[in-house]
């Protein structure tokens, strides 16, 4: 037995330490199962996953990605709310602002863009491939059903954040948008006002799209997310092959 | 004499705390018949691949955000009109289609329609035998790349239709024809030859659904392409080297 412990050791096996992590360092079996189960971050995980669920080409990543997307977008995002003022007279110049007056502005804007962008993308991506794997199916079904809120909700989520900037770009898309809304049969003008607050696309379009861009959608996603993720655990982790023929699976497992 | 293994068991009871059988209850748990040969620990295995995935999107993230800035136009300005006035490269696809059909149907029925039949698919293809494989079978990746093929040429060629000879020449009206019954009309005979096509291959219903869930992913894919990188001045068709400025919507 060494006499003297090592930097390592005095770190992780002193008191502070141990009452933020629980478990010693995760090298034994019973370690890595608590690191799992102990954290509040990790514990949405299962303490085992098949080898299978851990293969490239299945997956290609997208769930974890869009997720990823996700933390960047909250974390940019509260960042940007910090300085965008959602204000028909100063969104575009608190927008400028934030572009030549503050560190790194630019780059907390662009990345909070094409992020959003992105996840967009990788979402869609993640949905079909779920589709083509077969991994909609039974326990699955509502799961399927949560991801398909969540794609809807990913591309609202975008969109009433397209306006926030106030320049030409949101202003017509976001008419635009919005006109076809109106235009259906009957409730169309009803569903319009609804969305704008108004007849023309102005102050309160853009208070109700920050409201829902900064606190009632991302609240919606966040839910789901956990749900989400949640269910994957509770539903025997990700979809392969040959499930079946573990024997029938009881109603309600 | 105690074996090595007894000694230290993997999970010891905690001696402060008592156990009790609490309830028996009958099913199955999701691992069950799940050898362990079959499974490994999420730690280091799992965790360390969402790691890799988080950071790597976070470098591609942070150099693309680098090189490219998000885009600021001019000031809001409800008297200028863009043109063309694009929505967001996600929603082209709706606005593509609003070229072609009543508003209302391109941008809320279409979309409702496609949203909820999503949703019903795992209550209408219930078989659980071919869960976890791609495409469900060599016969439904045929199918899959048959389906692609089709509305790949289907796609570009109802819209080149449209922008040339143009349905509303041909039935200018009333608005009922070319605004709802002729898209619905070609939307559905598609569908439908798709459907008896795909019925050659005699598949299960999830090969149907591989069919049908393809031409869906491709239109949208050409629909979007069409309207974000093809659309100039008065939405009318160019080439994307001839788009006006400011055309793209990102």
């Amino acid at each position: 037995m060494n006499r003297r412990k090592s930097l390592a050791d005095r770190i992780v096996q002193n008191r502070v330490w141990k009452s933020v992590f629980r478990q010693g360092y995760p090298n034994t079996a019973e370690n890595q199962s608590k690191v799992v189960v102990n954290s509040w971050f990790l514990h949405i995980h299962p303490v085992k996953v098949r080898r299978h669920t851990l293969k490239i080409t299945y997956t290609f990543g997208l769930g974890v990605i869009s997720f990823f997307l996700f933390v960047v977008l909250v974390v940019t995002g509260a960042w940007l709310m910090l300085f965008h003022v959602p204000s028909v007279e100063r969104a575009y110049g608190s927008i400028q602002g934030l572009e030549t007056d503050v560190p790194f502005g630019i780059l907390m804007r662009s990345m909070h863009r094409w992020a959003a962008h992105l996840m967009v993308l990788t979402v869609f991506l993640h949905l079909c491939r779920v589709f083509f794997t077969g991994g909609y199916k039974r326990p699955r079904e509502f799961n399927w059903v949560i991801g398909v809120v969540l794609w809807v909700t990913t591309l609202l989520l975008s969109y009433t954040g397209y306006l926030l900037p106030w320049d030409q770009l949101s202003y017509w898309a976001v008419t635009v948008g919005t006109n076809m809304v109106g235009s259906f049969p009957g409730i169309g003008e009803i569903m319009r006002m609804a969305l704008l607050g108004a007849k023309e696309v102005g102050q309160p379009t853009l208070t109700r799209f920050y409201a829902l861009h900064i606190a009632i959608l991302p609240l919606v996603m966040t839910i789901l997310i956990g749900v989400h993720f949640w269910r994957i655990r509770k539903d025997g982790g990700l979809s392969a092959p040959g499930e079946k023929s573990s024997g029938e699976r009881t109603e309600g497992s | 004499m105690k074996t090595k293994q007894e000694s230290t068991p993997i999970f010891p009871s905690d001696p402060r705390k008592t156990y009790g059988l609490m309830e028996l209850v009958k099913g199955t748990s999701p691992m069950v018949d799940k050898g362990p040969e079959e499974t490994v620990m999420s730690w280091p295995n799992l965790l360390i691949l969402e790691v890799l995935a988080g950071l790597g999107t976070t470098v591609i993230l942070l150099f693309w955000s680098l090189a490219i800035h998000a885009p600021l136009r001019d000031l809001a300005n409800p008297d200028v009109t863009e043109n063309p006035a694009k929505a967001p490269w996600y929603f082209m696809n709706l606005q593509e289609m609003l070229l072609h059909m009543h508003p209302a149907l391109a941008g809320v029925i279409v979309p409702v329609i496609v949203i909820i039949a999503l949703m019903v698919i795992p209550y209408v293809d219930r078989n659980e035998d071919d869960v976890g494989v791609w495409f469900a079978s060599k016969k439904g990746r045929t199918i899959a790349l048959w389906s692609a093929v089709y509305t790949t040429v289907w796609i570009p060629g109802l819209i080149l239709f449209d922008e040339l000879i143009r349905v509303r020449s041909l039935v200018p009206g009333p608005e009922i024809y070319p605004g709802w019954v002729i898209p619905l009309a070609v939307i559905a005979g598609l569908m439908a030859l798709l459907y008896v096509m795909i019925r050659r291959w005699r598949p299960s219903r999830r090969e149907t659904f591989v069919g049908l869930f393809t031409a869906f992913a491709v239109s949208y894919l050409l629909l979007t392409i069409s309207g974000t990188f093809f659309r100039g001045h008065g939405m009318h068709l160019v080439w994307p080297w001839d788009l006006p400025p400011g055309a793209l919507p990102f």
